[in-house]
């Protein structure tokens, strides 16, 4: 057997084609270089089955291998699993950090401290009055005295009227926003998990079929990234391609290698039920996680509520105290009016007591000293303590989202640096293909000359 | 580390640098704006923690200032009778040597005794000064005046003391019980009160003055009168004291107050010269990014790739 005259046209065509597919495949990582979630691609090739011809060597009588071309065996993703799966855990961490930075950030906000139009200024003001009127006692001038602190009582109250409504008013944000988070007909977890069960389902069925799904697996992917904003994800990756993702404290335990029974998305199956509760959710990272963390309006629980109960007993003692002061003070027996109302001792029912009339001139000198001799005292270092540890809690959760964004982008540099587009590597590769596909047309081109030769000038003195 | 540099990552590092450059250049433009280091708490948990406190203390500072000022004038009303009533007095003394040499006329004798008189009608007035509306010889019933003008020399005060705070649980009286000088006196006119106050030996002296008994006035009148005039000088020099004391507690605070404010000033204020430097820093930084983006971005192969 002897070579076969068309067997070069051959491999000339397969470089075509290969060529051809390169140039393809490069203009498509080119056209989706900005698209997010996109995986560049490449194609694989491989060295066609040699054709063994016996003439050829005719000095061992084994023959020799004529090569016969390219193959294009797939056009593949270039992606590395294990940094995905590090993505996703950043990603859990910085969008809880996130969650949790700008809603404690409101609460300082409230405060509006260090400041003249904060509490703590309020009450500077509130003893002062006190001692003003702790001068100009009963009779003469005391009336205008007396009106200053109550004007200034009603001030201390309204400040902790607003920050308790405030605090309040937070957890019921809160709370909407977990209930729209988790709601399970239109709420982006279920919109994703849905999303990814049915890409599940076309991805068995291209693999069935013997294709390489790149597209959808791109998808796939990127919703598990969106999905894992939210809470912990685990992924596990089935034979059949599909993948099953646990959810919140599930998945967690799943990566610490306890099996899930109930996993958020189970193949082409979507289970809400079992993974969207306060128990699998709870304690998990994530916005959904952090907002729990805040605010757990099933316990009542959480930082936000922990700073209204501060509050209560801050406002409760200011009650007290100021009560309590001005009573035992009062040597005459004359029983003087409690200057708060003694039955709002929380933040949003706080009031100064409407029986007070600048009229009867209710307080003497005394009974003033005491409740002005109440500055800097358990009231005001309760509430620096607490400007306090909202401050620090502000500022350690701030510097966390700050490590937590720059560790995301750190890991996300490193998934681009394996799956994004370079514009100049395309470039390159698109120029090496030109030259390849030039250089299998010449080929063709020779061949093409060659066998002109052979059938036009060899025949034609017949 | 990383081997390839793909065209996004360029872009998103140059977007997260810019971003993080404006962020810092965001706080350092808030420090500049307000003059203030400390914006909210977690700006410097500590530091707010000490600028709250600083804040209620320089409050209370301003309140012992307060009521210093009010303790200073109410003592100062006290001192200022106190030394006219010891003018009037020592006139009387006069008045009782001239008629204790037994050489003036009856007539005379009796012109003194009216002029005693009106003396005494004086010193109850100085009793019943008042300060700020408030009349400060009637111990803490500061709404009632002490004496009543005429015979009555019934005082109407108490003995309760006005106090005022000027530091941390320092309290300063700052009234004077006149009434231990002056006494209640005669409660009826021409009924010896017996109670040997400065009161009753003045009406006893006019009493003496008009039935020309000169051996009770140099006598009796006279010896009860230098009594009487002592323990008013005591009581003036005390009040003098206390003018003193409040002095010294009131530069004592301004010395405090100067202190508070300055530490208050380290703790929450910019340092304005280091804020304009880091501003400067900060805005040549943003810039050289900006520009090092603006020729990485555009540039790539194709720039130098022909046809």
């Amino acid at each position: 057997m002897t070579i076969p005259s068309y067997s070069g046209l051959q491999t000339a065509l397969s470089g075509l084609e290969a060529a051809q597919a390169a140039i393809d495949t490069t203009g498509q990582n080119i056209a989706n270089a900005n698209t997010p979630g996109y995986s560049r691609q490449s194609v694989n090739m491989t060295e066609r089955d040699p054709l063994t011809i016996q003439s050829l060597s005719n000095v061992t009588g084994a023959g020799s291998q004529l090569g016969l071309g390219v193959d294009i065996t797939s056009i593949g993703r270039i992606r590395d699993q294990f940094l995905d799966v590090q993505y996703r855990g950043q990603n859990t961490q910085t969008s809880g950090d996130n969650t949790a930075s700008t809603l404690l950030g409101q609460v300082q906000a409230a405060l509006a401290e260090p400041g003249s139009s904060g509490l703590s200024s309020s009450l500077t003001q509130f003893w002062q009055s006190w001692n003003a009127l702790g001068n100009t006692p009963t009779g003469q001038g005391g009336a205008g005295a007396l009106q200053a602190v109550i004007g200034a009582g009603q001030t201390v109250a309204t400040s902790l009227n607003t920050l308790g409504n405030e605090l309040t008013t937070l957890q019921s944000q809160i709370t909407d926003q977990y209930n729209t988070l988790t709601d399970p007909n239109s709420g982006p977890i279920a919109n994703d998990a849905n999303q990814i069960a049915s890409l599940n389902t076309q991805i068995a069925q291209a693999q069935v079929n013997g294709l390489n799904p790149n597209t959808l697996l791109d998808q796939r992917d990127q919703l598990i990234d969106d999905l894992s904003q939210y809470s912990n994800v685990n992924v596990t990756t089935q034979p059949n391609g599909m993948v099953n993702v646990s959810f919140g404290n599930a998945a967690k335990a799943a990566a610490g290698g306890t099996t899930d029974a109930a996993p958020l998305v189970n193949g082409g199956t979507v289970d809400l039920t079992d993974n969207l509760t306060d128990a699998n959710l709870s304690g998990s990272g994530g916005t959904v996680g952090a907002l729990l963390g805040l605010y757990d309006s099933t316990t009542s629980t959480g930082q936000v509520a922990g700073y209204l109960t501060t509050l209560n007993n801050i406002t409760s003692s200011l009650v007290t105290t100021v009560n309590n002061a001005i009573a035992s003070a009062d040597s005459s027996g004359a029983t003087a009016p409690p200057f708060f109302d003694p039955t709002g001792t929380t933040a949003t029912t706080i009031a100064v007591n409407p029986a007070l009339s600048t009229a009867t001139a209710p307080y003497t000198a005394a009974e003033a000293q005491a409740a002005g001799g109440l500055s800097g005292g358990a009231a005001d270092s309760a509430y620096n303590a607490f400007v306090t540890q909202i401050g620090s809690n502000v500022r350690s959760t701030q510097n966390a989202q700050q490590t937590a964004q720059s560790l995301l982008t750190a890991i996300s540099n490193q998934r681009q640096s394996v799956s994004g587009v370079s514009l100049d590597e395309e470039m390159t590769n698109l120029i090496t293909y030109q030259q390849a596909y030039q250089a299998s047309a010449r080929v063709m081109n020779a061949i093409n000359e060659t066998l002109n030769t052979l059938i036009n000038q060899v025949g034609a003195g017949i | 580390m990383i081997g390839r540099i793909t065209t996004q990552m360029t872009a998103q590092n140059l977007l997260a640098n810019i971003n993080q450059s404006l962020d810092r250049i965001s706080t350092t433009q808030q420090e500049l704006s307000t003059g203030k280091r400390i914006n909210q708490p977690s700006d410097d948990p500590y530091g707010t923690s000490l600028a709250l406190q600083l804040n209620g203390q320089l409050s209370d500072l301003t309140s012992y200032s307060n009521n210093i000022t009010d303790g200073t004038g109410w003592a100062q009303t006290s001192d200022s009778a106190l030394s006219d009533m010891t003018n009037a007095v020592q006139r009387i003394r006069e008045l009782v040597v001239q008629a204790a040499n037994g050489t003036q006329s009856q007539t005379d004798m009796s012109a003194d005794a009216s002029e005693v008189n009106q003396l005494i009608d004086q010193i109850k007035q100085d009793a019943n000064s008042q300060y700020n509306g408030q009349y400060v010889f009637s111990g803490s019933a500061t709404s009632t005046q002490p004496y009543q003008a005429g015979s009555n020399d019934a005082y109407a005060g108490n003995t309760g003391s006005v106090t005022r705070t000027i530091g941390p649980g320092t309290s300063i009286s700052v009234n004077a019980d006149v009434s231990s000088v002056l006494g209640t006196g005669q409660t009826t006119a021409g009924q010896p009160a017996g109670d040997g106050k400065l009161l009753n030996t003045l009406r006893n002296i006019v009493n003496d003055m008009q039935s020309g008994n000169s051996t009770a006035l140099s006598g009796n009148d006279l010896s009860q009168l230098d009594t009487n005039l002592n323990s008013l000088t005591g009581l003036s020099a005390s009040v003098g004291a206390t003018v003193d004391r409040l002095q010294m507690a009131s530069s004592r605070i301004q010395a405090l107050q100067a202190s508070d404010t300055q530490v208050l000033s380290n703790t929450q204020d910019a340092d304005m010269a280091q804020t304009e430097i880091n501003f400067s820093t900060q805005q040549a930084a943003l810039t050289a990014a900006l520009q090092a983006g603006a020729h990485i971005v555009q540039q790539s192969l194709m720039d130098f790739l022909s046809g």
